[in-house]
């Protein structure tokens, strides 16, 4: 814990009061670096823009498609917000997320046949789980050896995702043994679909409970002060006897545990199958999104929706301008960039 | 001596919501005069240094530099202008050496990749030698002793040949033995011409290094004269206000009370291998006061933390009054159980700065159902809690939801006291409790430790001033090299054998 990053997300009083003219600033830059490629691509980048704003924001369709990529974006962003109150660097959230998924696919037998919700739940039950044991990993790594968690998470990802890979070309590969990937998550468990006509999921719901319970736990819970006491001065804490250890180790549990949902969910409401690179960056996008939400759960949820209309949009700039889809990484890291900039600025205008 | 003061004060006043910190101040500083400002922590004293220093732009009033007004919008401006500040915290950095922390920041000796450190030594040099003083400009900072590392801070602001020097708090941080050579440096600085505040809240610095003194209380100037001008009990009634605090008397040497706390051969190493504790054993007592002393870094620090769980001895027993079955009782168990501890270094360990007050008490207290039911925060309990603590304390604050940052360290301490007592414990572990503080307050502190002593708690109180020991303390030990000496009853010994045992290798 030699980096603190309750300090990084502007901790202290004002921690709760996200700058929305900085969001929005941020929001600016990131539409002008883009912009450098659409030209380059020879297209108008103001055409493209205003396609790509039509579509997630102006269109049913495309808001329905922005919904659906915010699920997970919202589910692993709440997920390192809550490693970082307690100031553990959660940077493995796509490995969590895809051990989550694992998880959850290899316990789906058992719970196939069981009443529908009692099943679904289980089975979502079974996807924190898979990334809770992984972040408990990291978390004990941290408070016994001082192995640093952003090392550690990192590893992990790699781990993961070649777990993943024998995973579909061996154990759970589908039966037919042709391709990369396993076979179908049984119907039962499959998340219905929320809206119909478009591919918004009961995932919606899962977040908004996850949000709704994370921010309760946060505010107003004893378990959400001892996190972000530990993550404002772990001294004090262990001074205190808030058993700090504990704390972190739960924080990360909770944390990666966030991860492995979203990585269930995701698979039940979108894929309905193990396959390749079915993460899509999550983990990242969900740093962004914490230390834009100033590591409050009830400021994930707009923040998640701004990187779903990013992901959305960055696959409307490939069909309009053709814009590789890899744009929508170079916006992340603009925005976090953008973000501690003019969070720097502010927090200096606000000491001045 | 001077025809048009050097720097005119006139009703400068700073508020910070309904705290007046600073109400209509003034007076005059001639050149080359050295001036204290004395008063209580909390008086308004840094408030207004920093208003002169450009840090901070008051809400009133106005000031003249050599008869010419001027308005600082930041310390760059006012440091063109001539007035250097010399920060009770020092802003150094340790891994560089002194020559490079003289060259940080400071655009005249390069701002780019190469440095003219030949310029910025013949330069500094030359001010250190008619000072008198001598600057080793390759040693590493974090090598130096707090002395030296003050006197680099103050050659970085004497390089800008300032008019005007503001020391803050400058003896804070200093042994006995180094005060001399900063105040001789003081007068020869003086004699040169540069004016010189010093602020501080003890009396005996101003009355070593300066020639008039303005005295602060509430914000307010409450006298401005001569050092020769008005006695010391003058001066001293002046900086507290008329209720002079007295201490309680010491009741009568209590029977045996239950025994708190037994240690027996404890032994600690630190993690550089030097011997911190070696074979300590002792008893802590119900309605008592031991006081455990010595030079810093001799153990003490060691064994405070030993008894609040905060560090596991290599070796020895701990007993407690109460069965915290073997091993070694950690600070949560010891809290449950009625131990409180007031830490040598508050801002590190004792409270969350940048978090409200509310927070920092509940930190302590979060065992407490009263403020804690079955893992729901009652927030309205405890802001209650602190608005009682904030009262009976009188601690100055905006309110119970200001951060802790807005208070002085005074009121901080007032703050942790009032947390720490607040749970009736039945042991305090009070580690220099009113280090730093001024004489009211401390008054204030020593008598909260003595009524508790009344009341039957047990206290282990570390200090290293022997005077307020021997006021409030029953019994005294002294650890030199990780060594105990004693416990004896203080009134079977003296504060030279005392003082011998500190030295003892």
């Amino acid at each position: 814990m030699s980096a603190n990053p309750t300090l990084i997300a502007g901790g202290g009083p004002q921690m709760r009061k996200p700058l929305w003219w900085a969001a929005l600033t941020v929001v600016i830059v990131t539409a002008l670096v883009p912009a450098l490629f659409i030209v380059a691509a020879g297209k108008n980048p103001l055409t493209a823009y205003v396609a790509l704003l039509a579509y997630t924001l102006g269109s049913t369709n495309g808001f329905y498609e922005v919904l659906t990529h915010s699920i997970p974006l919202m589910l692993v962003g709440l997920g390192v917000a809550i490693a970082f109150r307690a100031g553990a660097f959660n940077i493995g959230g796509d490995g969590q997320f895809l051990m989550g998924a694992m998880a959850a696919f290899a316990c789906a037998p058992l719970f196939a046949g069981l009443p529908q919700p009692l099943g679904l739940v289980l089975y979502l039950a079974a996807g924190f789980a898979g990334g809770a044991v992984l972040g408990a990993l990291v978390g004990w790594l941290l408070v016994r050896f001082r192995a640093s968690e952003i090392i550690s998470t990192i590893v992990l990802n790699f781990i993961v995702l070649q777990l993943l890979s024998w995973v579909i070309r061996g154990p759970l590969q589908e039966p037919s043994r042709l391709m990369p990937w396993s076979d179908y998550l049984p119907e039962t468990l499959l998340l219905p679909n929320l809206i119909p006509g478009s591919r918004v999921h009961y995932g919606l719901v899962v977040a908004i409970v996850a949000v709704a319970v994370l921010a309760v736990l946060v505010r107003k819970t004893a378990f959400g002060f001892r996190l972000t006491a530990v993550g404002r001065n772990p001294f004090a804490a262990r001074y205190a006897g808030l058993r700090e250890k504990r704390v972190v180790v739960w924080a990360m549990l909770i944390s990666a545990g966030m991860a492995g949902l979203a990585g269930s969910v995701q698979v039940a409401g979108i894929h309905e199958r193990l396959q390749d690179n079915f993460s899509s960056g999550y983990g990242q996008a969900a740093i962004a999104i914490a230390l834009m939400a100033r590591l409050s759960p009830l400021w994930v949820p707009p923040m998640a929706l701004l990187f779903a209309v990013f992901y959305v949009g960055a696959g409307v700039l490939q069909r309009e301008a053709n814009i590789p889809f890899p744009i929508v990484y170079i916006i992340e890291g603009v925005v976090i960039l953008g973000f501690l900039c003019f969070d720097a600025i502010a927090g200096k205008k606000e000491a001045a | 001596m001077a025809d048009a003061p050097l720097l005119q004060l006139q009703g400068i006043t700073k508020r910070y919501g309904s705290l007046v910190a600073n109400d209509s101040v003034g007076f005059d500083l001639g050149r080359g005069e050295v001036l204290g400002i004395l008063g209580e922590n909390g008086a308004g004293k840094s408030t207004l240094m920093n208003v002169i220093s450009g840090l901070i732009p008051p809400d009133g009033g106005t000031m003249q530099l050599e008869g010419r007004t001027v308005a600082f919008s930041s310390p760059r401006e006012a440091a063109e202008a001539g007035i250097g500040m010399v920060h009770q915290h020092f802003k150094l950095v340790g891994a560089l050496t002194v020559a490079e922390n003289l060259a940080l920041g400071d655009p005249r000796w390069g701002r780019r990749a190469l440095l003219r450190f030949d310029e910025l030594k013949s330069s500094i040099s030359e001010i250190a030698r008619r000072l008198g003083i001598e600057v080793d400009f390759d040693a590493r900072v974090d090598r130096l002793t707090v002395g030296q590392q003050q006197r680099v801070e103050i050659m970085k602001v004497l390089s800008r040949r300032p008019r005007l020097l503001i020391l803050d708090e400058p003896t804070a941080v200093l042994s006995q033995e180094e005060r001399p050579a900063l105040f001789r440096m003081v007068a020869e600085l003086a004699a040169q011409g540069t004016s010189v505040i010093i602020i501080s809240h003890k009396l005996e610095d101003i009355l070593d290094s300066c020639r008039r003194v303005v005295v602060m209380r509430h914000g307010r100037v409450v006298s401005v004269s001569d050092v020769g001008g008005k006695s010391r009990d003058d001066l001293i009634r002046l900086l507290v206000g008329d209720d002079l605090p007295v201490l309680r008397p010491k009741g009568l040497p209590t029977e045996e009370g239950r025994c708190l706390l037994r240690a027996a051969g404890l032994s600690v190493r630190r993690p550089n291998g030097t011997v911190a504790l070696h074979d300590v054993g002792f008893e802590l007592r119900q309605g008592e006061i031991l006081a455990l002393c010595g030079v810093e870094g001799n153990g003490q620090s060691e064994l405070v933390q030993v008894v609040t769980g905060l560090l596991k001895p290599d070796a020895g027993r701990l007993d407690y009054w109460f069965d915290h079955g073997g091993g070694y009782p950690d600070a949560a168990v010891l809290r449950r159980a009625g131990v409180c501890h007031i830490p040598e270094d508050r801002l590190r360990d004792g409270v969350l700065v940048d978090a409200p007050l509310t927070d920092n008490f509940l930190l302590t207290h979060l065992g407490n159902a009263q403020f804690n039911r079955r893992g729901w925060l009652q927030p309205a309990m405890v802001e209650a809690a602190v608005a009682e603590a904030v009262s009976a304390y009188a601690v100055k604050t905006p309110g119970p939801r200001a951060a802790m940052s807005q208070l002085s360290g005074g009121n901080q301490q007032k703050l942790v006291l009032a947390r720490e007592l607040a749970s009736d414990p039945s042991l305090i572990v009070a580690a220099h409790p009113t280090r730093g503080l001024d004489v009211k307050t401390i008054a204030f502190i020593n008598n909260q430790l003595l009524a508790r002593r009344s009341a039957g708690a047990g206290v282990l109180l570390a200090s290293a001033d022997l005077a307020e020991v021997w006021q409030i303390a029953d019994r005294i030990m002294v650890l030199s090299a990780g060594r105990l000496h004693g416990p004896l009853r203080v009134s079977d010994t003296t504060i030279q054998e005392v003082g011998r045992w500190m030295t003892q290798r």
